[in-house]
């Protein structure tokens, strides 16, 4: 009870010392305002590309190998893999029989075309030549219409599925469905639009919503199949399974291209994990390029604080020495000095709060999704008021000590 | 008994000198009564104070409270003692300039740790006692110097104090304000108080009914008045 009172008494006096010096605060806090700034939006980024790393790789599977001529991810060994072969479909129809564990062999190439539509045109769409098993291997489902089927595949149907972003900007409000729409040169009828994926287009990797899947024998007569490469899309039974599956999918590889037990692979499995740790990697240096900047600035602005308290102590010298006279203890000046840093910085850390509410919306309408949440605000209010802390310390330690004759004769 | 300070020296260090303001005090004073301390600029009498009030620990003697011997306390013990038992004014009022005159009297409350309602209430009570009921709400800087020196006086006294110490409480004052001071003092003192003031003044000095004069750190006369305008007040009375 006694403690309450004092803490909200010690708060009170804070706020009217506070109030008294507006201005200088304010300035002080400036600091800390950067730095609460750079932890909020920090946070923000990461918690924003995390999600939207999840929503885009969540649609590859973690069930999935993907058999490609280059590793996703590598570190500029380009001559390694120059030599290498394309893989054909041939060889996908080798796997497909050699590999009885496989769920599905589905293989895949891309290209990229103009679209049109009436007098609507965009450029420079992925158009991807796949199969009937598109479905077994990636989580997408058609949204309405219909995904490729085995006919489309055998007989060289030119039809199409579209993604759900170039559904919006090629037909608006018009149903897609069964409409024509030209890929380069080509008609395709449309059969289907895939539900929205989410980008993973921040990434380098595809945006799946802006994708036309095709019929891989209609791509190949469309676009040409020769020298062509080719992903073969492995879905194992299960992802527990997956290393024993990798290792079986290597083997069979390996026989396909006739490999000796000497020879290199000529080809690399490239998985879900690949991503994540690569993109663990992009999202460490973010984060400590975040935390690097807040760190700074709120230690600059914690210095710039702990020199306007010293000022503050050294003006309320008298005002110490008649506290003290009256009965004040050491600890409720040190309190009351303490308040006086944490809620400087704490109002610091308010205004920077709702400063990182402008900066999350900018991120928001430009690079990518994001929003700052409770927790988020919670940790940089209380980053705040440790600051506050840290850097009231001294100056309420000093001011706690004072002798109350020598603080009176103070003038 | 008040208090009794047996053989008290104060010796303050100046760049290795060493400056002695009190050789050898002693003093013994009962409940109510109404003291004044005199004496030549220089010759211990706020170091006396200081020390009687608790601010300052003397350098040997010793000095007993109410029969308790505080001369060896720490800091946060003394700074109870003077919270609860010692009623300070200065010459230079010394209120705290950001609060307004009920803050003031009311925060030697929230350091004993009162809760609210019954601060509220001795602080009133307090500043009504000095006659200030219509300024609750104003700063120290919108009052004038005897209205500053009252509401001192009522922070002094709003924790019921053994002692009120007053150190030249109306050095600041024209003469007609200081009377007004000191009818208060007049006033704690028929109520009960014990009161210690010091002055150069000798009307100021004829309030009290006892004056101690100082010479060079020590007491060069101690002696009971029976012909000040106390005594008249006191025959009237
Ligand atoms: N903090 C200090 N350091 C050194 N010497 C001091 C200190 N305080 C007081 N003194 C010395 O102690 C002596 C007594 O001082 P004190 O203030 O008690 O005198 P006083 O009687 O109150 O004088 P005045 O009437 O001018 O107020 C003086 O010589 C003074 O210089
Ligand atoms: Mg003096």
């Amino acid at each position: 009870m006694r403690n309450i009172t004092d803490t909200f008494e010690s708060l009170k006096i804070a706020l009217q010392a506070i109030k008294a010096n507006k201005a200088r605060g304010l300035l002080t806090t400036l600091g800390i305002i950067i730095g609460i700034v750079a932890v909020v939006t920090t946070m923000t980024a990461a918690n924003g590309l995390e999600n939207s790393f999840k929503e885009s790789i969540s649609v590859l599977g973690s069930d999935v190998l993907y058999v490609s001529r280059t590793p996703w991810v590598h570190s500029g060994r380009w001559f390694e893999f120059r030599n290498r072969q394309n893989l054909t479909l041939k060889e996908a129809d080798k796997l497909k029989t050699q590999l009885k564990r496989a769920v599905a062999v589905n293989p895949v190439t891309d290209t990229r075309r103009s679209i049109k539509y009436r007098s609507r045109v965009i450029d420079d769409v992925s158009i991807v030549g796949t199969t009937d098993k598109h479905i077994v291997v990636s989580s997408g489902v058609p949204d309405y219409g219909r995904f490729l089927n085995h006919y489309d595949v055998e007989y060289k149907h030119f039809v199409c599925v579209i993604g759900s972003e170039v559904k919006k900007r090629l037909f608006d409000t018009v149903d897609p469905i069964n409409k024509k729409m030209k890929i380069g040169r080509y008609d395709f009828r449309v059969v289907g639009v895939m539900e929205q994926q989410g980008g993973a287009g921040m990434f380098g990797g595809p945006n799946f919503d802006m994708q036309i899947y095709i019929p891989i024998t209609s791509f190949m007569k469309a676009f040409g199949g020769r020298d062509r490469d080719f992903d073969f899309v492995v879905k194992a039974p299960s992802t527990e399974v997956l290393p024993d599956f990798e290792y079986e999918l290597v083997g069979e590889m390996r026989k396909i291209r006739k490999l000796k037990p000497t020879d290199k692979d000529d080809f690399s499995i490239n998985q879900m994990s690949t991503l994540v740790a690569a993109y663990n990697n992009v999202m460490g240096v973010v984060v400590m390029i975040g935390l690097l900047i807040t760190g700074v600035s709120l230690f600059v602005g914690g210095i710039g604080v702990m020199n306007i308290m010293f000022v503050s102590v050294t003006e309320r010298t008298r005002e110490i020495g008649i506290r003290k006279a009256i009965g004040a203890k050491r600890r409720t000046i040190l309190t009351q000095f303490l308040f006086e840093s944490s809620v400087i910085c704490l109002l610091g850390g308010l205004v920077g709060v709702i400063f990182s509410f402008g900066v999350t919306a900018l991120i928001n309408s430009t690079v990518m999704p994001a929003s700052i949440s409770i927790p988020i605000v919670i940790i940089a209010l209380a980053i705040s008021v440790l600051v506050g802390v840290f850097s009231g310390i001294i100056p309420a330690y000093r001011a706690s000590r004072l002798n109350p004759i020598e603080a009176l004769r103070y003038e | 008994m008040a208090f009794e300070i047996d053989n008290i020296f104060k010796i303050y260090q100046m760049g290795g000198v060493e400056v002695p303001a009190l050789r050898g005090v002693s003093l013994r004073v009962k409940k109510n009564e109404y003291i004044a301390i005199m004496g030549p600029s220089g010759s211990g009498k706020s170091t006396l104070m200081n020390i009687i009030g608790c601010l300052d620990t003397p350098t040997s003697g010793h000095y007993f409270l109410e029969g308790e011997d505080v001369s060896t306390l720490k800091d946060d013990q003394l700074a109870v003692i003077r919270n609860k038992r010692i009623g300070f004014v200065f010459q230079t009022f010394n209120l705290i300039p950001r609060s307004n005159i009920f803050h003031n009297v009311e925060l030697p409350l929230i350091y004993s740790g009162l809760p609210a309602s019954r601060r509220r209430k001795l602080a009133e009570e307090a500043i009504e006692k000095v006659g200030l009921s219509d300024r609750i709400k104003h700063k120290p800087n919108e009052l004038s110097g005897g209205q500053r020196q009252r509401v001192a006086i009522a922070r002094a006294l709003v924790n019921n104090p053994s002692i009120i110490l007053a150190d030249e409480p109306t050095g600041n004052l024209d003469s007609a304000t200081g009377a007004e001071i000191m009818t208060i003092f007049d006033q704690l003192h028929m109520s009960g108080n014990t009161i210690i003031l010091v002055t150069h003044e000798q009307d100021i000095a004829e309030h009290a009914h006892r004056v101690v004069k100082l010479k060079d750190g020590q007491v060069e006369s101690d002696e009971i008045v029976r012909n000040g305008r106390y005594a008249a007040q006191e025959q009237s009375a």
